[in-house]
């Protein structure tokens, strides 16, 4: 990707999302729409410059949540996977407990880990983990399965052992899956320890979005939900810069 | 001679039997194993690698079991259409199976870029496998087997997905080599005359399922061969009799 197809692409986006901005702020103020139910876009911008101090503070409490949960979950999830991936039974195991996690609605489990681990920043990283745990535990497995069967046999006719042909073939073999594994789950940890916050935290970008909603302060809750997006874009950023980087020899970081 | 691999009485294949009571033994000499294809050749070599366990008879490499004889890093294994690791340059898809099972005698006399120059890759050494062509990544599958200087050499249809003047110039390649150290090698191939072109002795195997022996064929052309040869009278007389026990 050439530098200049990069710039092309970003004055794009820019002047796509100055054009919803403009047709919202027109929206606003051609019909006097009341900001408790759609402020303009220079409202927003207006209150987050103003509490500029207040959203870089919070935000970077949920960031750090975020990430430790992210961290957490994927290590976990890499750790089963490799389990599975060596042995059938612990598959046959471990996979309806991984569904049963996944199927678990995180808002009903998410008061519960409040009352488990206190109001502090455990629960938040652990909802953050527990909701980016299976993405990537099923990215995994499928990546550590994918090695190439010839080049597998070719490692054992060198009498390789298991662990070197898992250190040599299988885990480059699951990078491309680990990555999007870890672009799905980033955004998620993201919003787990939104949720996390949500149902109980005196700090962090989801308690502000709570306090916002209830005293239907529309300003300083769309400034904490573009704070969010810009965290995640940064954060997806850095992934897909790391990938190109790491996984130059695959076919997909060649093509972009 | 001495047999560095024996196969007696082997069958392979479970639910559907693949091989039934194949006896082979091979010493110092290429042996081509030629058959239809779904004959069961790669099966064969797969049971001479120890990639697969037999239902019956015994399969002997250098005087042990294969799996054993693995260990101690004699087996080249060229696979059709090899992939190699695709996150390695050429030079270190070259070094690989010197980095892999440590505690064997790892090396021949021949350097890994030493092997990669006869290959005629010196100006690809630090490409990746994307950036070459198939012809390019057979010979990197060549050399990456021929690195840990194997006494006994497998080979799969290593040409079988190449372009026809690629193969020619890879068969002079094989040929060359052969010629260089004594060693005992298997073929498996469904083209009677790169296996008549390239071979001591050609094994013909097919038959209903599962498949025999049907036959063998002595070349007795002399070294060092050249891709001249397929214009000579005899060397038609020989595709013509193993082809005769083929059909």
């Amino acid at each position: 990707m050439t530098a200049r197809r990069t710039l092309v692409d970003l004055a794009v986006a820019l002047v796509a999302i100055t054009a919803i901005a403009l047709v919202l702020e027109v929206w606003a103020r051609a019909f006097r729409v009341p900001s408790y139910l759609l402020p303009a876009p220079s409202a927003v911008l207006a209150r987050m410059a103003t509490d500029a101090g207040l959203l870089a503070r919070e935000g970077g409490i949920t960031l750090g949540e975020a990430a430790a949960g992210f961290v957490l979950g994927t290590g976990v999830a890499f750790g089963l996977a490799t389990a599975m991936a060596w042995s059938r039974p612990l598959e046959r195991t471990l996979f309806p407990l991984a569904i049963l996690v996944k199927l678990t609605p995180i808002v009903a489990v998410a008061p519960l880990f409040t009352l488990w681990f206190g109001f502090g920043t455990a629960p938040k990283v652990a909802i953050a983990a527990l909701i980016t745990f299976f993405p990537m535990l099923v990215n995994s497995f499928v990546g550590l399965r994918s090695a190439d069967l010839q080049e597998v046999a070719f490692l054992q006719t060198l009498g390789a052992s298991g662990r070197e042909i898992f250190r040599h073939l299988r885990v480059p073999s699951a990078l491309p899956y680990l990555f999007s594994g870890a672009r799905i789950s980033l955004n998620l940890a993201l919003i787990g320890a939104v949720i996390g916050e949500w149902t109980g935290a005196d700090r962090g970008l989801g308690r502000v979005i709570f306090v916002a909603n209830a005293n239907l302060d529309l300003t300083i809750l769309f400034g904490a939900v573009l704070v969010l997006a810009a965290i995640g874009i940064a954060a997806n950023a850095l992934v897909g810069a790391a990938e190109r980087r790491v996984l130059h020899w695959h076919p997909i970081a060649i093509a972009t | 001679m001495s047999v560095a691999i024996a196969l007696h009485g082997v069958s392979a294949g479970y639910k559907s039997p693949v091989l039934r009571d194949i006896d082979l033994e091979v010493g110092n000499e290429v042996v081509a194993v030629v058959g239809r294809s779904g004959s069961g050749k790669t099966t064969l070599l797969r049971l001479i690698a120890g990639l697969l366990e037999p239902t019956a008879g015994t399969v002997d490499l250098l005087g042990v079991a294969p799996v054993v004889a693995r260990r101690r890093k004699r087996i080249g294994f060229v696979a059709q259409d090899a992939r190699l690791h695709p996150w390695r340059t050429v030079r270190e898809n070259v070094t690989l199976p010197l980095e892999v099972n440590r505690t064997a005698r790892t090396n021949g006399h021949i350097s890994p870029d030493e092997w990669v120059a006869r290959m005629g890759l010196s100006d690809a050494i630090d490409a990746y496998p994307h950036q070459l062509s198939g012809g390019m990544r057979q010979r990197v599958a060549l050399a990456r087997s021929l690195v840990i200087d194997p006494e006994v050499l497998l080979m799969d249809e290593p040409l079988a997905s190449l372009d026809e003047l690629t193969r020619e110039d890879l068969r002079d390649e094989l040929l060359r080599l052969w010629e260089g150290r004594a060693r005992s090698v298997v073929y498996v191939t469904h083209d009677i005359e790169e296996a008549v072109l390239l071979a001591d002795r050609v094994v013909v195997i097919g038959g209903a399922r599962p498949a025999r022996v049907r036959g063998e064929v002595r070349i007795p052309l002399a070294r060092p061969r050249t891709k001249a040869l397929r214009r000579e009278p005899r060397f038609h007389d020989l595709v013509e009799e193993v082809r005769s026990i083929l059909a």
